[in-house]
């Protein structure tokens, strides 16, 4: 089999693990930056644990984490969701094209 | 993020007509895609798109074949996104109404992140054997 891409190695690696999917999830729905001591409180972990699953998440570009102050705060990042819109607008165009071709079919066969 | 990607288009055709070129495997390979295709409920599918579009193989389930609804899974290559087609005609007084559906877009949309994680999974399960290893070394157990 043909080793995949090692970015997308990297998604793999981070969302194979149900608590980085978790801390993914509650960013996401934080819809804000988050200290990494509220992520760490919130699952009960140590700073340290949650330093560790969130260093694999940045490396698949999940999240991102920002330095401000002493603080470091992270944040989900949208990137894996604007590919569903490219998604969605090369089906708009597909779609277009192909009914387009329908009706020259129809109009050519009797 | 919408759930539904929906087309509509009046072709100046009988119903029955449009019928035959969007359900029949050797009229859809003339202005679709190559197709191997049957309009019975629980065939398995198979279009496949010319070499200069790489070969592509789409590929998914009837699940429904009456005129005039037809329905089918819609799976590109081995990804393991699955989402529907669906086409409906209507009668509009000797012109067809064709009305073409591509749900299951949402899926991957904000609002569901663990779906989107959830089709990751499946993703990992079908094809991505060489990560096995890597994620085994962890000390944290994999998804499953």
């Amino acid at each position: 089999m043909k080793k995949p891409h090692p970015h997308i190695d990297r998604i793999f690696k981070a969302i194979a693990d149900p608590t980085r999917r978790s801390i993914f999830h509650a960013l996401v729905i934080a819809g804000s930056a988050m200290p990494i001591n509220e992520v760490a409180e919130r699952f009960e972990m140590s700073r340290q644990g949650v330093t560790k699953h969130i260093k694999i998440l940045e490396a698949a570009k999940l999240i991102q984490i920002h330095q401000r102050g002493r603080e470091r705060f992270c944040m989900a990042s949208a990137q894996p969701l604007k590919s569903i819109s490219q998604w969605l607008q090369f089906y708009e165009q597909f779609w277009d094209q192909s009914l387009d071709r329908l009706g020259q079919h129809l109009d050519g066969v009797d | 993020m919408k759930d539904v990607l929906t087309k509509e288009k009046v072709f100046n055709h009988g119903i029955d007509k449009v019928w035959r070129a969007i359900s029949r495997g050797e009229e859809i390979s003339k202005w679709f895609i190559q197709a191997d295709f049957k309009p019975e409920v629980g065939y398995e599918y198979t279009f496949t798109a010319t070499e200069e579009h790489g070969g592509t193989k789409i590929s998914g389930t009837v699940l429904e074949a009456t005129p005039y609804n037809l329905k089918y899974t819609w799976r590109v290559g081995d990804t393991p996104v699955e989402t529907i087609v669906s086409w409906h005609l209507e009668d509009e007084g000797g012109q067809t109404k064709l009305t073409l559906e591509h749900s299951g877009i949402s899926k991957f949309g904000e609002e569901t992140a663990i779906e989107m994680f959830e089709h990751f999974n499946q993703g990992w399960d079908a094809c991505f054997t060489t990560l096995k290893s890597y994620v085994n070394n962890e000390e944290t157990a994999p998804a499953h």
